[in-house]
């Protein structure tokens, strides 16, 4: 049995890669929570908002506050207008429809990124600092991204539990028949569940440009794991995808760190296939 | 009536003799050649787009003085998308849709080892240009597919000889007291390199503290780079492509992973422009294995001509691109692409009387370049049928380049430097070892 100073480091960077991934499946499971739609093109909202960003930080140079802003409120009208314009019309389908809708968009964006933006790899150049303990180095940009997923947690909780419409997001995940009488609109809700998804969406393009670069296939790398995380939490159950994303971030870096890089993902998998066969509603949904 | 039918009947005939009579004669002769790149997805960025720029001169300036025995060369565009099965659909499209009379270009092993197999079980002349992989020859025996590019056993083998060689004076180690850690994507092209590199280690009793593949999507590596500390190798030998080249270097960075050289294996690693301006003095110093960039070459050292033929590329390239350095893929391109134009299809049609598979193969077999012959220095002849690696280019080389102050310049082989390898890395640069 290995136990050193590495050890301590690749659980701490599991734990860090698990806040990246517990911000991204946050949005997603917001918006199947509440519309009961899976957006299979989430992780191409990222990517608008990462283009956003670097084309307002890189381009127009603006501060990268204000970038982040903008990209936040960019990706969120962005959610919106894909509720309103593609899944408000097929609402009522089944739900392969929506999922091929939602792929259908995923292709799309995925294409019309490359026509304006060409394959070409996109950074914005930041390097920021490094906290050093020991012998371990503790990445500044994946604590940032931790911090930020913990507290974007705890504001959706807040928002979801104090507000009427985080009530009313409540209520329409639970039952969206009866919800209808108590005086509830649900397009409204389905509106701003939407948006707000998209928002978080843009707010995890904000912490992943600082580690990653922007092409138009960076959702490949991120959106099979976000979906996976969500349905191992229970799809729509957001605590439960938040834990989803350190357990599966854990596997990842342990089982790359004891054995190959690539096993590490292997097992990650493997767990979640066993996962879907002992407990299809996933670790934290309920059985309906 | 009869007289009115009769000539109405030789009016028709007359007609269409004299429209078949000028269309044969004055027809147009055109070969149509499929030219498959990844010109979207992430392949294009690391080298796709710029391979298939260096093809596109190649076809232009043949096309200029006065096309090929007559002909006029007619490029039809496929899009790999980065993707092996588009690849492969697009090949196919290529051949039975557009009709084109053979293929070239391909970026990726991933996609050149499946696509190989079939155009040559259909029976269609494909010629490779800058995919690297040695399994795409290796025992498979193909007919129709030729490739004058380096191969991947040879970029494997390039860096522990040049880390031979330098070990004792630099590092102050026998080459068997150097640490050395391979890392490398996990398809054809990374697995191929990092086995040869294992393989040339292991031969000159280099120490490997660590060999290790992952997939080129994947988005992270932060405990491969936890590993590579707990390993202190020396040199890191990296085959990848992009993204994971620059997550690679971003994780390595803030995890604070030293080592005294980094030396990649191409694809991403040509790139010095973007390089340089994601990690800035981060990248200074890095090696790169790859063939040559033709303009780093000395002229004089080439045969006549060729020389001009270098700097017409570059002088088109940079009217094309804003770039400070050209990178290797372009010359790859034109290079490859100029000798099937230049060298193979004209002897096809003269000699062998056509540009079908078999002529073009017969004349492929035929090519007999000296060193010295291409604007990338290495000769071209071809390995034989019944030979392991029949259809790959016998006599082709890579060189490695190193990086100084964004400039690329030659390191090895000795014959051919233009510089004094930078070895260990100085005190100072941020992957130093302190």
């Amino acid at each position: 049995m290995i136990f050193d100073i590495f050890l301590v480091e690749a659980i701490i960077n599991g734990i860090l890669f698990g806040g990246v991934l517990a911000l991204l499946a946050l949005g997603l499971n917001l918006v199947f929570g509440v519309v009961d739609v899976v957006w299979i093109c989430y992780a191409e909202l990222v990517m608008v908002g990462m283009y956003s960003i670097y084309w307002g930080n890189n381009h127009f140079g603006l501060p990268l506050v204000i970038c982040v802003v903008i990209a936040i409120f960019a990706v969120a009208l962005l959610g919106f207008l894909i509720h309103f314009l593609v899944i408000r019309p097929i609402l009522g389908t089944p739900p392969i429809n929506q999922l091929l809708v939602t792929g259908g968009l995923l292709f799309f964006m995925q294409s019309l990124a490359t026509l304006l933006f060409t394959g070409d790899f996109r950074n914005l150049g930041l390097h920021l600092p490094v906290l050093e303990l020991a012998e371990m180095y503790i990445s500044f940009s994946r604590l940032i991204a931790f911090v930020t997923a913990l507290l974007a947690m705890v504001a959706l909780y807040m928002f979801l539990k104090r507000t009427y419409l985080g009530a009313a997001i409540r209520a329409i995940s639970q039952d969206r028949e009866v919800v209808v009488l108590m005086g509830v609109n649900p397009q409204r809700v389905y509106l701003v569940a939407s948006a707000l998804g998209g928002g978080l969406a843009g707010l995890g393009a904000a912490l992943l440009i600082l580690q990653y670069d922007v092409h138009p296939l960076i959702g490949i790398s991120f959106g099979p794991i976000t979906f996976m995380i969500c349905v191992l939490g229970g799809l729509g159950n957001m605590i439960g995808g938040f834990i989803a994303a350190f357990v599966m971030s854990q596997l990842i870096s342990l089982g790359g760190f004891f054995l190959e890089t690539e096993w590490g993902y292997v097992i990650a998998f493997v767990f979640f296939i066993i996962m879907m066969f002992i407990r299809p509603q996933g670790l934290f949904g309920n059985r309906s | 009536m009869n007289i009115r039918r009769i000539i109405k009947k030789t009016i028709l005939i007359t007609i269409c003799l004299t429209v078949g009579l000028y269309t044969t004669l004055f027809a147009k002769k055109e070969i149509r050649i499929g030219v498959l790149y990844d010109y979207t997805g992430p392949l294009a960025g690391a080298g796709g787009v710029a391979g298939s720029d260096g093809t596109q001169i190649a076809i232009d300036m043949i096309n200029e003085r006065g096309g090929v025995e007559g002909y006029t060369i007619v490029p039809v565009k496929g899009d790999a998308q980065s993707k092996p099965d588009i690849a492969i659909s697009e090949a196919e499209r290529l051949i039975n849709v557009e009709n084109v009379d053979m293929l070239i270009g391909f970026y990726s092993s991933a996609q050149c080892v499946p696509v190989s197999a079939k155009v040559d079980s259909m029976k269609k002349f494909m010629w490779m240009t800058i995919c690297i992989s040695s399994a795409v020859f290796k025992d498979r025996d193909l007919k129709y597919a030729f490739r004058p590019q380096v191969h991947s056993d040879q970029f494997g083998q390039t860096a522990p000889e040049f880390l031979s060689y330098y070990a004792q004076e630099r590092f102050g180690k026998s080459p068997q007291d150097l640490r050395i850690a391979i890392i490398h994507e996990d398809g054809p092209y990374g697995s191929g390199v990092a086995g040869s590199n294992e393989a040339a280690a292991n031969k000159k009793g280099m120490n490997v503290v660590l060999k290790e593949g992952y997939s080129a999507t994947a988005p992270d590596l932060s405990s491969m780079v936890t590993k590579l500390k707990r390993a202190r190798p020396d040199v890191i030998l990296h085959t990848g492509y992009n993204p994971d080249i620059t997550l690679f270097l971003r994780q390595a960075r803030e995890q604070g992973l030293r080592y005294k050289a980094l030396i990649g294996h191409g694809a991403g690693y040509s790139d010095i422009d973007k390089l340089m301006g994601t990690f800035g003095e981060g990248v200074n110093f890095t090696f790169n294995v790859d063939p040559v960039a033709g303009q780093l070459l000395d002229s004089a050292s080439l045969a006549p001509g060729v020389g001009d033929l270098t700097k017409e590329m570059l002088r088109r390239y940079r009217a094309l691109r804003e770039v400070e350095e050209v990178r290797s893929h372009v010359s790859m391109g034109f290079n490859h692409t100029w000798i099937l134009l230049n060298d193979v299809l004209p002897q096809a049609i003269s000699k062998y009387g056509g540009y079908d598979a078999e002529a073009l193969r017969k004349a492929a077999l035929d090519l007999d370049i000296p060193e010295g012959g291409t604007i990338q220095g290495y000769g071209v002849k071809f390995f034989p049928p019944g030979h392991q690696m029949a259809g790959q280019n016998m006599r082709s080389s890579p060189v490695i380049m190193q990086y100084v102050g964004g400039k690329t310049k030659i390191a090895w082989p000795k014959s051919i430097q233009t510089i004094d390898p930078v070895l260990p890395l100085p005190k100072g640069h941020p992957y130093a070892v302190r």
